[in-house]
């Protein structure tokens, strides 16, 4: 079946209740989506379809024909995205960023839905774990990026 | 009084001579002086090796760490365990001494070898009705087709005189319908192999139909409107197996059911609780024809309005409680979006065959709420089809969750997409967690089924 990431169409061979993640890290090679609890309660695969986040690791491929999906290697060439990404940066939020492709992904969605998002609602979509302990530091960057929006810069 | 005593004293006697006749009587078989020496054609043993896995024999006489049919599984009674037996042809541990005859007893008769009554955790009130022909296929393949394994028995722990067995003829003789099963000429052969899959070696009963105070099923046969009707077993609740559209199989076609009963799940549901065993062990294993006799069987049930209420519609306003600014508010809610939805979808619709929907689920909209509560805390079973384990299955949030975040979320879950399943207490969250706990002395043994 054909599979759209990034905005190019892969073709893949993998079986349709094939988890999005094993198709992402094995069959296409693109390992910045990380296996974490493999049961969608870490986050650590976190992507986007169709620019809400989701759980690659419970996620049958069976389901994402003719949608657009979204990792870490692709965030980028999203506006929102590049926004999140320069946060991080600014904000050094990752200790050691084995969560951190997923907790952007979080972000991006959360900023997608909401451009200024108050403190209940970064707590409400802000859940996927850190063992790292970044989260004043995420919380910090969101802040600042629902700040930059208030401001128009 | 000693004219009274005169009358009397003869019909004490009588009585009591009666009823030890009654409960020590070996019953007739139709295979008694059938002589089973000669070796049965590998196509019989086949046969029977089938019966076994419609009859599920392994799901409790096989323990996972020892040789299959050995027995050992615990059942609990109200009075104490019992165990499974060894049912493998070992002349001295197992049943390699059996005759047809004697075997014939144990399984459609409730009677040992030795002249003991089973206790009815061997479902022999659905076995009764095998076919002559079925049990003496099921008798070949347990005695040329196992292979024997020394094992001996688990005496069972109940203290005496609660363990003396003859009082069970009595409860054999009200609760069970004695002979075979017997077609209706008014339904197609379709219909009849279904009702006798079912109601026989399938024993959907044992589990599916509630009991009485004795512990029988207050119904054996569709003549019954309880008949399948949903039950609370183990800490599970069996769901009704009609044609109620909120708790039953309403809203399930043939092709979905049989689906369900071949690779484990469908559109509606995924195996969960008690009912993997009976897949992983049993329904994949039956033929694609068995199987549509059994969906077209069950299809023909009827529900019960008074039972059941309105049929379930998809309501999509409870979303809306959803929302990023509104799920804080409501409880369960958060709890939903942060461990539950990522699987379910966040619109409670599941994703297709592989993540059970939780809108219009039977198990949240039952009044008994175990199965809910259970999967929740315990997760899911691996469900083995065809050999292959499934990619996803519900993780166990006992460590994560509490009491009430777990009565919350359920309560939410009950309450949203147009279920009408009533809330959820802490407090029955707290007992089944105690009693599910494998750490927990009294933590819950399967019972009759």
């Amino acid at each position: 079946m054909k599979l759209t990431i990034n905005g190019i169409t892969h073709q893949v061979e993998a079986e349709p209740d094939t988890p999005l993640l094993w198709v992402l890290r094995d069959e296409l090679g693109m390992t910045g989506t990380k296996y974490g609890c493999g049961i969608a309660q870490c986050g650590a695969c976190s992507v986007m379809v169709d620019d809400i986040v989701t759980r690659a690791c419970v996620t049958p491929i069976e389901s994402l024909e003719n949608r657009r999906i979204t990792t870490i290697e692709g965030i980028e060439n999203d506006p929102v995205g590049k926004r999140v990404v320069a946060a991080w940066v600014k904000h050094q939020v990752p200790q050691c960023g084995y969560c951190q492709s997923g907790q952007v992904m979080a972000a991006t969605a959360l900023l997608k839905e909401t451009p200024h998002p108050g403190d209940d609602e970064i707590a409400a979509a802000m859940v996927n774990l850190c063992r790292c302990g970044t989260y004043n530091a995420i919380s910090a960057a969101i802040h600042d990026l629902a700040g930059d929006e208030r401001t128009g810069q | 009084m000693r004219k009274l005593l005169s009358v009397l004293l003869p019909v004490i006697v009588l009585a009591a001579a009666g009823v030890t006749w009654f409960a020590t009587r070996v019953p007739s078989s139709p295979f008694d002086g059938v002589a089973g020496s000669q070796a049965p054609s590998p196509e019989l043993i086949q046969r029977g090796e089938y019966i076994a896995r419609l009859a599920d024999c392994v799901g409790c006489h096989g323990s996972p760490d020892q040789p299959p049919f050995t027995g050992g599984l615990e059942m609990a009674t109200p009075v104490g365990s019992i165990f499974a037996t060894n049912i493998t042809p070992d002349k001295e541990t197992g049943i390699g001494n059996y005759s047809l005859a004697d075997f014939d007893r144990a399984v459609r008769h409730d009677v040992a070898r030795d002249g003991h009554h089973l206790y009815p955790a061997m479902p022999y009130p659905s076995y009764a009705k095998l076919s002559d022909d079925d049990v003496r296929a099921l008798y070949a393949y347990f005695m040329h087709g196992v292979k024997p394994a020394r094992h001996a028995n688990k005496a069972s722990d109940i203290p005496w005189p609660l363990s003396i067995r003859w009082p069970l003829a009595f409860w054999s003789a009200l609760f069970m319908d004695h002979g075979s099963h017997h077609e209706q000429p008014s339904e197609n052969a379709v219909w009849n192999r279904g009702a006798y899959l079912v109601q026989g070696p399938g024993h959907c009963g044992a589990c599916h139909t509630p009991r009485g105070l004795a512990f029988n099923e207050r119904a054996l046969d569709d003549s019954n409107p309880l008949f399948l009707s949903g039950a609370l077993l183990d800490g599970w609740y069996a769901p009704s197996l009609r044609g109620d559209p909120n708790r039953g199989l309403g809203r399930w076609s043939e092709d979905e059911l049989h689906q369900f009963l071949k690779t484990g799940r469908n559109r509606h549901a995924v195996v969960f609780g008690s009912m993997t065993d009976a897949f992983n062990n049993s329904t994949q294993f039956m033929t694609d024809e068995d199987l549509r006799a059994i969906a077209h069987y069950l299809k023909s049930l009827p529900g019960d309005p008074r039972r059941d209420g309105p049929a379930w519609h998809y309501d999509p306003k409870s979303n809306d409680t959803l929302a990023l600014n509104a799920r804080l508010k409501t409880p369960g809610a958060q709890t939903f979006l942060a461990k539950c939805s990522f699987c379910h979808g966040a619109d409670g619709r599941g994703q297709g065959q592989w993540f059970p929907p939780l809108a219009g689920a039977a198990s949240l909209m039952a009044r008994e709420n175990a199965s809910s509560i259970n999967v929740t805390l315990n997760g899911s079973k691996r469900v083995v089809a065809d050999g292959i384990p499934d990619a996803y299955r519900m993780p166990p949030f006992r460590e994560q969750l509490s009491d009430r975040q777990i009565a919350d979320v359920l309560s939410f879950a009950r309450s949203s997409w147009g279920n009408n399943g009533e809330p959820v207490k802490p407090e029955e969250v707290k007992h089944l967690r105690e009693s599910t706990d494998p750490a927990n002395s009294s933590v819950i043994i399967l019972h009759m089924r």
